[in-house]
């Protein structure tokens, strides 16, 4: 009885320990993307060229061939 | 040899941060980028809360603010389909960074619960874009895209009240234009260079050009039934209206704002304009007005007047008030032109918190205050953390500014008459209209409120594309003068930075504050530093 209870209370003792590592490890990965700015060179050097990219490559509506009607409301195509 | 004094020294610096002087801010950044080689070390308790409540909070939330108002789907459509989501808001931290540099203690804590806001309140906006946008939803009209209203940014919220909870208003450029100028100064270039493509001249403000360019690149969502526009209290934007209504193509009203409003028959006619864009809601909408709500709200909207009202007395008597330059301008400016919403009073409640935390133990917020400066007219879009800097490099504690003291005032709701009266001068003293060309009386206000909030220096904005606030450049020039005041013109093209860099503007202050001034900077690694392509 002592005996399971002992181990029982290493089980959690482990998995206290364990869930601690985790979250430590978790934190440090955390700050260091935090004080070495890392999320904003991922965001400045890959993400956002990535979006250019794909913006730029974008075909667009040619707005200006839309009639100028005053009280008519085209139903739209998309 | 361990030199004792030195590692002193660095352990005092490790655990309450460099005192002021020795910071050197600008060799953390990189040249060009302005991204840093690593973030401010404040100390050990002020990392740790930047680190904690402010940037894995506000990211946490960022995410529960998508969750909450439409999912991540909606998102991924919305950031895959349009340039100012994708390219503004991805990097939003670095926007709290820029605003909150060199802030310790309960200023950096205050100033930032009103960058959570605002954050709050664009999230919510363009997730109801994208819900009820035909353009990403396969051309579908859903139920949301009819419970909803396109306004312009400079229309006040509060018109629509009467219909809260069944009917919602979205500025159309609130979110794709003027908030991302602030978070990032490159997306809305796109948009300038548009409008003039189509062969509009460059030298109307840029303002203008870049709300109309969002509809030259068909890069606004599809999200209303019908639209309410406005002059935006200034003239060249009569024809961003007349572009919105060609490619917006909607059902219109159209609600100005007076040049002349300080006229007994002007506001007159304003009421009767606001009663008239009341009964377009009916009809478009088929939905009653109704009088409770919008007594509702608007009591709700004079509950943050009146906090507002508070924090103004705390900055203008006492050197506890726990927010900076550029968080009070942005934050109210968008609080008084988006109108009551729930975000509003809960930052409200915890910045009392902190802020009678100041007062009673007499915590100086900024302690390294040489001047205090009241910032008047348009402020640089690209560049509205320039007080931060200013703050940081000279001493210089930007008080109050212009935009924030634009709607000094509480509604009545005692009766009808009262409410819709005091509406009509809250909508005609709007944002570019009361204090800039709103006529004389009006504009030489700062002369008041330089006294109330006890400023010595003025930071007079220079729109330099602004024909209105350019015509009266050579009579505040006269005015210093005459009344021996210190100011500093602060030349900038509101959202473009191209015309004026930010290093031009930081020039200009530095060259006051030597020639004029003759002080000696707290931080000269401030002085002179390249972040031409920065966000």
């Amino acid at each position: 009885m002592k005996k399971g209870g002992c181990s029982l209370g290493k089980m959690l003792l482990k998995l206290f320990l364990k869930l601690f590592g985790i979250c430590f490890a978790a934190i440090a990965v955390l700050f260091t993307i935090f004080f070495f700015d890392l999320d904003g060179k991922l965001l400045f050097y890959v993400v956002e060229p990535f979006l250019k990219k794909h913006y730029d490559d974008m075909e667009r509506k040619d707005v200006l061939k839309d009639l100028y009607d005053v009280d008519k409301y085209p139903k739209r195509e998309f | 040899m361990i030199d004792r004094k030195k590692v002193k020294k660095a352990l005092r610096d490790f655990w309450y941060g460099k005192p002021h002087g020795e910071r050197r801010l600008g060799e953390i950044l990189e040249d060009k980028t302005g991204l840093y080689k690593h973030r401010e070390w404040r100390g050990v308790k002020d990392t740790s809360y930047y680190f904690w409540n402010i940037w894995c909070y506000n990211y946490f939330q960022m995410v529960m603010d998508i969750m909450k108002n439409g999912g991540p789907i909606v998102f991924a459509k919305g950031l895959w389909r349009y340039r100012w989501v994708g390219q503004t808001y991805l990097p939003v931290l670095h926007w709290f960074d820029r605003g909150l540099q060199g802030l310790r203690g309960e200023a950096m804590k205050a100033s930032a619960w009103h960058y959570r806001a605002m954050v709050a309140t664009t999230i919510r906006q363009f997730q109801r874009m994208f819900v009820c946008d035909a353009k990403i939803n396969g051309g579908k009209i859903n139920e949301q895209h009819e419970h909803t209203i396109a306004i312009n940014e400079t229309v006040w919220g509060g018109i629509f009240y009467p219909w809260d909870g069944k009917l919602v208003s979205v500025p159309m450029e609130m979110i794709p234009y003027f908030v991302t100028c602030h978070v990032n100064s490159h997306t809305v270039l796109n948009y300038i260079d548009a409008v003039q493509s189509i062969g509009l001249p460059g030298d109307p403000c840029p303002m203008c050009q870049a709300e109309s360019g969002l509809f030259v690149l068909d890069d606004m969502p599809d999200y209303a039934k019908a639209m309410v526009t406005c002059n935006e209290a200034c003239d060249a934007s009569v024809a961003t209206s007349i572009l919105q209504d060609w490619f917006f193509d909607k059902p219109l009203f159209a609600l100005p704002m007076p040049m002349q409003f300080d006229d007994p028959l002007v506001k007159e006619n304003c009421m009767k304009e606001i009663e008239q864009c009341w009964r377009f809601i009916e009809q478009q909408y088929g939905i009653p007005f109704n009088w409770e709500k919008l007594k509702e709200k608007i009591e709700q909207q004079n509950e943050l007047q009146r906090f507002e009202w508070e924090k103004w007395d705390v900055a203008a008597h006492t050197n506890n008030y726990p927010i900076n330059g550029v968080a009070q301008a942005l934050y109210r400016i968008y609080q008084t032109q988006y109108g009551d919403w729930e975000i509003w009073h809960q930052v409200d409640k915890k910045v009392r918190k902190i802020m009678e935390k100041c007062v009673q133990k007499n915590i100086n917020t900024f302690p390294q205050t040489r001047h205090r400066v009241i910032a008047w007219s348009c402020a640089p879009l690209y560049y509205s953390n320039w007080c931060t800097w200013a703050y940081n490099c000279w001493g210089l504690n930007v008080v109050i500014n212009m935009d924030s003291l634009m709607f000094d005032m509480t509604i009545r709701t005692d009766t009808y008459d009262h409410a819709l009266e005091d509406m009509a001068t809250y909508h005609m003293w709007a944002p570019m209209r009361r204090m800039a060309v709103g006529g004389m009386n009006h504009i030489f206000e700062l002369w008041e409120n330089m006294e109330k909030f006890n400023c010595d220096m003025v930071a007079m904005y220079d729109q330099l594309q602004c024909k209105g606030m350019q015509g009266v450049h050579g009579l505040f020039e006269d005015e210093f003068r005459r009344r021996n005041i210190n100011a500093f013109w602060l030349p900038h093209a509101l959202p473009d930075c191209r015309t004026v860099s930010r290093a031009e503007i930081r020039n200009a202050i530095n060259d006051y504050m030597t020639t004029v001034m003759h002080e000696e900077p707290l931080d000269p690694s401030l002085l002179d530093f390249d972040d031409s392509m920065t966000w």
